[in-house]
């Protein structure tokens, strides 16, 4: 399926410090709050910005790894939920009321360890299986957070979650925030892209196409696959930390099954063969999940049928479109694209 | 091509590869069946037979892609037969496959640089190689050893088929090979191509050995100084190429059926 | 069996001392000491017979399931939506007609008719690309549910057990000795009962026309080697939508089951999913005795933890999948 397949693979390149979308994309990005008051710039693009950040772990280990993990979105609530439990929370017999500076490495590593585990059985079996298997795991912690009252609090979860606040700065408020959530999610966007042409990024993608050459070349392939769930996770966990810090509470529904998936769909929509592909998804999701109501009056239907829009538009996506909007920007820029001589470089 | 006998001595003689017993099972199946045979350092050999006589069988065995039903494998004095692939890679064995098994999405200077990394250290390394990296330099090397140059940059799926059967040894020469298998390498090439496989494969150092698996006959005898021949599984003749090339059994059961 | 005790004596002798325990408790009076300390044997019998009933509901769902991912490498995610329609269809149909038999028969055919739809219109174009067809069933999942939402909204439903099953069976298990030396038997519903039995009668059946019928030598080579079908010069594609068909027919069937053993409200597509998926992973991808162990484990583990640890009973579930995956990933059942 082009989904992982070869042909259109993910292509990380040199840094081409010549094109000018990006520097446009990060100028534009630095200047928002310029323009932009406090609802778009967090309900819009800080939202953008953190599904972005776990839609891209899920891209890292689907367009370069070929595994399509259906956890990332667990992973990140892991993190969540450890932040909440180690730091300080409403829920006085839970909370450990460790300082941020203590609580959200402990959180990171928590869940990046949980990731990881998870990706060894995962690993065990025929791709096929990475499916079932990462979703029976993003389940399960689902039932367990609703079960469970003496870590996750039950059905109710965790509240009044404190955020960070030091050298003066209320990180937490409306600004700060952001550029926070801008840094955070720029460094891990760059680390993606960089690494499709280190060694580990390599090494993960001919285990993607070519598992069998790649023993035969001397790599331990399954110690790949883990490794790339690890890094995976420990992204997805940045993605969770910065919700929790955003929405100040978590609850089962925060890692539902549904939200599982809505990150597999923001991830396909948007293209999971460039590390930019995750952005656009989760900022046709936000913008869908924002305006939908309105939309939907607008053609006649009850305002509770986002699901159904969400759904439909995936469909769309995988029928025509299985390299998600990238795709279809590739293949107008082809289409368009002057004659050029064959055999040309450029694309790593 | 140096003298066989000025070969062994600069090498030594205990053995780079030795089978004992090797028997692989598939169900009531016997692919191999009870197989013996020892290889020196720098030998070259080939393993010649009919479709079916467990040939290919016996390179998975040596690889490690499957493991024997019972038997023992030496590479180079040390009981390889329990590890996986890629242990037995990183100690100097080299594999080519019948139809090339290559990263068709990555450019060819990718293929080859993996194939460097993946038998030295920092596979997982988070840094991009620089210019002056010496694995990219030995990646240019050895892209200019199969005389792929000019495409050095297109992915392999845009290759002619001659050039990726280039680019599939090319990936068997990378890092410090001390023993390479080579499954048909001259399969579906052109005369010329021909000739230039067989140039590569005399012209690489002494101290590698290899076994080839080939139906062409003309390449086989031509690089190669002992046979051994295959047959349901088991080997059923060695010696060295005018031998086998001379005995009627071998002609009755194999050259006689008009294989190229 | 005798292969497996002969290759894995020590297993073999853990199941077999776990099985006696099991054995005991079930059939023997509990002395008073382990009823104080862990409860009225009358809550154990009826745990262990709700996991094993249930247990029977889990393996009409993950039978089709099992089938579909084995022969057609295709995960079908939409499962848990096809085992709700199935539920809700029945739910119309015995309120309607007052029969609870003629529910079955419609869920089957109708469901068993959307799955042929599903693989003629939809995976028949895309052969081969498992991944693919996989978000295919997401999607369509998504779409399910949020249509049987609109349709018939968020309220519980509940199939009405018909009159002739109404009511308790006594079962020769005893649960306690009153002081009068009377003996108090285990009152079981007549319903779970029969139900279980069905399902036991339904996977014979299957097993007997997988090992006993041309077609179903035909699935099971698919299942082990898909490439050899094409080989065989069998028209694949009828076989494919015929067991689409016959696994979504499974799961419509389960949903009316399940409607009668519980109720059926949004979100029960996803935990049966979620149960097919454990019960297939515990079971082995396409084998049929495999998804019957792995849904009576499954259905165990959930009662006995729901009883006895419920914070924690998911985690048992959950510890049970990770040791498979663990030690055997191809499953319990499997023959590779």
């Amino acid at each position: 399926m082009a989904l992982v397949q070869n042909r259109g693979a993910a292509r990380a390149q040199a840094f081409d410090f010549g094109e000018p979308a990006p520097w446009i994309v990060a100028v534009v990005l630095i200047l928002l709050p310029l323009v932009s008051n406090g609802f778009f710039l967090s309900e819009i693009f800080g939202q953008t910005l953190i599904l972005g950040v776990i839609a891209l772990s899920l891209m890292f280990l689907a367009g370069y790894g070929g595994m399509v993990s259906l956890m990332q979105l667990t992973i990140a609530g892991v993190a969540g939920y450890m932040f909440a439990l180690f730091g300080v929370s409403g829920s006085h017999n839970i909370s450990l009321n460790w300082p941020w500076w203590l609580a959200t490495p402990m959180a990171l590593a928590l869940a990046t360890l949980f990731g990881t585990v998870g990706g060894a059985l995962a690993v065990r079996t025929e791709g096929i299986y990475t499916i079932m298997i990462t979703l029976a795991i993003g389940a399960a912690f689902y039932f367990f957070t609703n079960q469970n009252y003496a870590l996750f609090n039950g059905h109710t979860g965790m509240n009044s979650i404190e955020t960070p606040s030091f050298w003066g700065v209320d990180w937490r408020a409306s600004l700060p925030f952001y550029y926070l959530t801008l840094l955070v999610a720029g460094a891990c966007y760059f680390a993606v892209d960089y690494l499709g042409r280190a060694p580990f990024g390599l090494a993960l993608q001919g285990v993607r196409d070519n598992p069998r050459r790649m023993a035969a070349l001397g790599f331990h392939v399954n110690a790949h696959r883990i490794a790339a769930y690890a890094f995976a996770a420990f992204l997805a966990g940045l993605g969770g930390i910065l919700q929790v810090w955003n929405y100040k509470q978590i609850s089962p529904g925060s890692v539902s099954p549904d939200a599982c998936i809505n990150v597999l769909i923001i991830a396909v929509v948007g293209g999971v063969t460039r590390p930019v592909g995750p952005f656009i998804g989760a900022f046709i999701f936000v913008m869908l999940r924002t305006f939908a109501l309105d939309f939907l009056r607008e053609i006649g239907l009850d305002g509770n049928r986002f699901r159904l829009l969400i759904g439909v538009g995936f469909l769309v996506i995988v029928f025509w479109s299985p390299d998600g909007v990238i795709g279809l920007w590739e293949r107008w820029r082809r289409s368009h694209a002057p004659a050029r001589p064959q055999g040309g470089g450029g694309h790593g | 091509m140096d003298s066989v006998a000025q070969r062994l001595a600069n090498v030594g003689s205990s053995a780079a590869l030795e089978l004992r017993g090797v028997t692989r099972m598939f169900g009531a199946l016997a692919a191999l069946s009870d197989v013996t045979m020892t290889v020196r350092p720098g030998e070259r050999r080939a393993v010649l037979g009919s479709n079916g006589a467990g040939k290919t069988t016996l390179f998975n065995c040596i690889t490690g892609d499957f493991l024997p039903t019972s038997g023992a494998i030496r590479f180079f004095g040390e009981d390889v037969t329990s590890f996986p692939p890629y242990e037995r890679i990183r100690r100097g064995l080299r594999r080519t496959y019948q139809i090339s098994s290559l990263f068709p999405g990555l450019t060819v200077e990718d293929n080859i640089y993996l194939a460097t990394r993946g038998v030295s250290r920092g596979r997982f390394s988070f840094l991009r190689p620089g210019l002056s990296d010496p694995l990219k330099a030995a990646t240019r090397s050895l892209i200019e050893a199969v005389h792929l140059t000019p495409v050095a940059q297109r992915k392999v799926a845009e290759l002619a088929y001659g050039q990726q059967r280039q680019l599939e040894i090319a990936l068997a020469l990378a890092g410090a090979p001390r023993f390479i298998l080579f499954d048909e390498p001259a399969a579906g090439l052109s005369p010329t191509e021909r000739r230039e496989l067989i140039e590569i494969l005399t012209s690489l150092p002494s101290h590698i050995g290899y076994i080839i698996i080939e139906h062409d006959m003309d390449v086989a005898l031509r690089v190669v100084e002992s046979v051994t021949m295959m047959h349901n599984g088991r080997i059923f003749k060695e010696g060295n190429p005018q031998e086998i090339e001379a005995d009627p059994e071998v002609q009755e059961l194999y050259l006689g059926g008009g294989h190229g | 069996m005798t292969r497996f005790v002969e290759r894995y004596p020590f297993w073999s002798l853990l199941l077999l001392i776990a099985l006696a325990i099991l054995l005991w408790l079930v059939f023997a009076t509990w002395p008073p000491g382990l009823e104080q300390a862990i409860g009225r044997k009358k809550v154990f019998l009826n745990a262990v017979f709700n996991g094993i009933t249930l247990g029977g509901l889990y393996f009409l769902v993950a039978s089709g399931f099992t089938l579909i991912f084995g022969l057609m490498r295709n995960v079908n995610l939409a499962h848990g939506s096809l085992y709700l329609f199935g539920g809700y269809l029945g739910y119309t149909v015995s309120t309607a007609t007052g029969s609870w038999l003629l529910a079955f028969v419609v869920a089957f055919v109708v469901v068993a008719a959307v799955g042929v739809l599903m693989q003629l219109l939809v995976f028949r174009y895309m052969e081969g690309q498992d991944l693919r067809q996989t978000m295919v069933t997401l999607g369509l999942s998504i779409v399910f549910a949020d249509l049987m939402l609109w349709v018939f909204g968020g309220d519980f439903y509940q199939v009405a057990t018909p009159a002739w099953l109404v009511g308790p069976m006594e079962l020769p298990f005893v649960t306690a000795v009153k002081s009068t030396g009377e003996t108090v038997y285990l009152s079981y519903p007549k319903v779970r009962l029969i139900i279980f039995a069905g399902s036991v009668v339904i996977g014979i059946a299957m097993w007997l026309a997988l090992h006993r019928t041309r077609i179903g030598m035909i699935v099971r080579a698919g299942v082990d080697d898909r490439d050899i079908l094409a080989a065989m010069g069998v028209r694949i594609q009828a076989v494919f939508v015929g067991v689409f068909a016959f696994g979504a027919g499974l799961a419509g069937v389960a949903g009316v089951v399940g409607g009668t053993f519980q109720s059926l409200a949004p979100g029960e597509d996803t935990r049966f999913l979620l149960d097919s998926l454990v019960v297939v992973i515990l079971g082995g991808m396409g084998s049929i005795p495999g998804a019957a162990l792995g849904a009576i484990i499954v259905g165990l583990s959930e009662q006995l933890g729901s009883v006895y640890i419920p914070s924690y009973a998911i985690v048992v579930t959950f510890l049970i999948m990770v040791l498979v995956l663990a030690l055997r990933p191809q499953g319990l059942i499997a023959a590779r």
